[in-house]
């Protein structure tokens, strides 16, 4: 569904991403972990179109990324960035109806979407609220709600086509329950065929989820592989520079990353 | 804490009180003037067409269609252009207080207009084209020279930087000011007084040719921006969250400029420079029904336009018979009433 074949990227003489080679099958969740400053973000946002791979290519569908029109792969693929800066008083649900721009699927059956997306991320009490009043994690909300709305066929499985869905620090604002919300809803989608590509701090929120974690440092790819894989106290202090155990949840069996 | 409604009224409300204001203020400058014309002269004029003209009625009858006529249709056009374009910089800049001055408009067809009344006189000066002077066509020049200078500084291989063009527009303003500074320096006291009027907005220069020409962008301006309207309301977004929803940004960006450009140098062309509209009324009718573009840009220029014809009416009457430069009008109109709605708006949030 998703790969990156050795991409590299160089933006004025400074080298940000060097040779890094992932596969994102259909269905599946990638989490891309590591330290400040590692790169995460500029895969994403070479995976995104927003950078051009400097080297190496990125397929979406077998199929190069620059080959795909924008417009085209705006239906089936979103992006939720890591901050957001609207500063028109927009209400929470004109935000997420902005997320159907790519489509023409008629106001009616848009207005069920929108109503869907926010109830989807327990955001439907500020549907009417102005945007730039809200908390930074009502933003960040509301927000997912507009890219959930924008491959929503995709998301509730009725679509021919696969989605993907690329989500930079998504719980970085979110309180505890949402948090746990947004993994039930990664793990929703992704079963109903969305690929899932994320950037997470939280090593034990990635663990809950993701299917494949891939760990970088300096641009480079250091390891790629399961959740049981990666997460060892040797990895993790080759990769972050932490002490710390790993333990097993005593009722879900995951690996936990105690410091 | 529950609030069902953020907005002061809904966009269709807003766009019926417009549409009932918008010929009540266009017969009311009709009506006004160094000669008042009564209302019953003016519908029976209008509705008559040519036949039974008689007496004082003949007269009216031509200073409506010589006169008052093509100058109210001039300050609908002028208004409603305005407005609309300071509606779509404030969606491009993502940023509620652009005004048409920010990208280098106004004040490079100041110059322009300035160097035509300063050099023009040793020059023959008497070529009118397209019912515009040869002031009026300098400021048409030196209002695209001027946004293509900035639009062409924003721009590199990675495309066009809003940011850039803000401090570009702001630095080519500044430099377009010392040059029109200079020019008034150079004046005699005669091109002095015309420059300065020249900068406060004037409308009484309407003709029908300048009527066709405003009617002509407007018109074009009409059809092409509804079209961008969605792609707007992405951009408020962001520019890389508006290319993840399949938008073409760079090309918007460019159609957006070229658009907003033609539109403020034709009226600046038209009118001088007319300030407040541009930037008030698009942010007035935001705060009453929202930044959605679908009903911003019509209701704004609704709103511009009603806005400068009473503003006009009102130039023409205060220091009867001599008149008050329109731009001064509109913004002794339009600022207090703005704060009222700043003041209106903080109380509610």
């Amino acid at each position: 569904m998703l790969k990156t074949n050795s991409v590299g990227l160089t933006i004025s003489a400074v080298p940000l991403l060097n040779n890094i080679s992932i596969d994102c099958p259909r269905g599946s969740v990638t989490a891309l972990m590591g330290p400040n400053g590692a790169g995460k973000t500029s895969l994403l946002k070479v995976i995104a179109g927003e950078h051009k791979a400097s080297q190496g290519r990125v397929e979406i569908n077998g199929q190069s990324r620059e080959d795909w029109k924008q417009s085209e792969i705006a239906k089936f693929m979103a992006v939720l960035p890591q901050s957001s800066t609207l500063e028109f008083a927009f209400t929470a649900q004109e935000v997420v109806a902005l997320g159907r721009t790519p489509h023409a699927t008629g106001l009616l059956r848009d207005a069920e979407i929108i109503t869907g997306a926010l109830a989807k991320v327990d955001a439907s009490y500020l549907a009417q609220r102005s945007f730039v009043q809200l908390s930074g994690g009502e933003k960040q909300r509301v927000q997912l709600a507009r890219v959930l709305a924008q491959i929503w066929e995709h998301c509730e499985g009725d679509s021919a086509t696969d989605g993907i869905l690329l989500l930079d620090e998504p719980s970085a604002a979110f309180d505890l329950a949402h948090q746990l919300m947004l993994i039930e809803i990664v793990q929703q989608i992704a079963a109903r065929g969305v690929t899932v590509v994320m950037v997470m701090h939280d090593l034990n929120l990635a663990a809950k989820c993701a299917d494949q974690m891939v760990f970088m440092n300096c641009g480079q790819c250091t390891a790629v592989g399961t959740v049981k894989e990666l997460l060892t106290p040797e990895l993790i202090a080759k990769v972050f520079s932490v002490d710390a155990e790993v333990i097993t949840h005593p009722l879900q069996g995951t690996p936990m990353v105690v410091v | 804490m529950k609030r069902l409604n953020t907005r002061l009224i809904t966009p269709q409300l807003c766009a019926v009180i417009l549409l009932i204001m918008l010929p009540l203020v266009s017969v009311l400058g009709l009506m006004t003037g160094p000669v008042f014309i009564p209302l019953s002269d003016i519908l029976s004029i209008m509705l008559a067409g040519d036949g039974a003209a008689n007496g004082s009625n003949s007269q009216e009858k031509l200073i409506i269609e010589i006169i008052r006529l093509p100058r109210v249709m001039l300050s609908l056009i002028v208004g409603a252009l305005l407005a609309a374009c300071g509606a779509l910089l404030q969606g491009l800049f993502r940023n509620p207080l652009a005004d048409p001055a920010l990208i280098g408009v106004s004040a490079g067809a100041s110059v322009g207009a300035s160097s035509v009344i300063v050099f023009g006189s040793m020059v023959n000066s008497g070529g009118v084209m397209l019912g515009l002077s040869a002031i009026s066509m300098g400021a048409f020049g030196g209002a695209i020279v001027a946004s293509v200078i900035i639009y062409r500084l924003a721009t590199g291989p990675q495309g066009t930087s809003v940011a850039t063009m803000l401090l570009a527009g702001i630095a080519i303003s500044a430099l377009a000011g010392a040059a029109t500074n200079t020019l008034s320096y150079l004046a005699d006291n005669d091109m002095l007084r015309r420059i300065s009027l020249w900068q406060m907005g004037n409308l009484q220069g309407a003709s029908w040719e300048r009527v066709g020409l405003g009617a002509l962008t407007a018109g074009c301006l009409a059809v092409l921006i509804p079209r961008e309207t969605g792609a707007l309301n992405a951009m408020l977004l962001g520019e890389s969250e508006a290319r993840h929803l399949g938008i073409n940004v760079e090309w918007l960006k460019r159609r957006l400029i070229i658009y907003s450009a033609l539109g403020v140098a034709i009226s600046v062309a038209i009118a001088g420079v007319i300030a407040f509209v541009g930037l008030m009324v698009p942010h007035l009718i935001r705060l009453l029904v929202g930044p959605d573009h679908r009903s911003l840009l019509p209701l704004s220029a609704l709103a511009g336009a009603i806005l400068l014809v009473a503003a006009d009416a009102l130039a023409r009457v205060v220091i009867a018979p001599a008149e008050l430069p329109v731009g001064i009008v509109t913004s002794l109109l339009g600022a207090p009433f703005f704060l009222w709605l700043l003041v209106l708006q903080r109380g509610r949030s």
